[in-house]
């Protein structure tokens, strides 16, 4: 997925799919979307760097665990937990407090995606997955 | 005299509405952290915490955990 940050989606369209996960999910503390080669999309607040090296850490840290790459995390802790999936070429990261529902924070997250990659879909681009 | 039956109604929507409070207290104070994966397959598998992807994993989600409370503080 070579040009998947030229492709469509684009930083606008990003940002509504997180408006539209921050509104749907009162669970959530902050949230990331990054393209296929892990450059950041759209995240809450102002540092998209931090957000981007860290989501890319995660997924580094998932596929460490097997040969097969994750298409969703969760990991759980005492200070929260964090939920990535991979959907379409794109990832989503999401950061919500203790003992947010996981399936409906997943479902929220992939419908997001699924919106954000629709205009790329429709447009014959290719959905590979890099991070 | 038998009670009057919106009691018997009452009383059991109470004892379910215990119960799972009950449930919620105990799993708050018995989970422990966890990592869990998901494949495409529809595996999933639950990293080991002491292992290297375990430790990876959490340090990677505190430091998530971290962006976003920085995130949050800054839009409130």
């Amino acid at each position: 997925m070579a040009d998947a940050a030229t492709a469509t989606p684009t930083d606008g369209s990003a940002a509504a799919a997180l408006a539209f996960l921050t509104e749907m999910s009162p669970d959530l503390r902050g949230a990331a979307i990054l393209d296929g080669e892990g450059a950041v999309l759209a995240a809450s607040g102002e540092d998209a760097a931090a957000w981007g090296e860290a989501a890319r850490a995660l997924l580094a840290a998932a596929d460490l665990a097997d040969p097969e790459p994750a298409e969703q995390v969760h990991v759980g802790s005492e200070s929260g937990e964090v939920f990535a999936l991979r959907h379409e070429g794109l990832v989503a990261v999401a950061v919500t407090e203790r003992f947010a529902l996981a399936s409906l924070m997943l479902f929220d997250m992939r419908q997001a995606l699924r919106d954000l990659a629709q205009p790329r879909r429709e447009d014959g681009e290719e959905g590979g997955g890099g991070v | 005299m038998p009670p009057k039956p919106h009691r018997v109604l009452l009383d059991r929507v109470s004892g379910y509405a215990d119960e799972a409070a009950a449930y919620m207290r105990r799993r708050k104070i018995a989970r422990r952290p966890f990592a869990r994966l998901y494949y495409a397959n529809g595996r999933a598998a639950e990293a080991d915490i002491d292992s290297d992807a375990g430790v990876a994993l959490f340090a990677a989600a505190d430091r998530l955990v971290l962006v976003a409370g920085n995130a949050r503080r800054r839009r409130t």
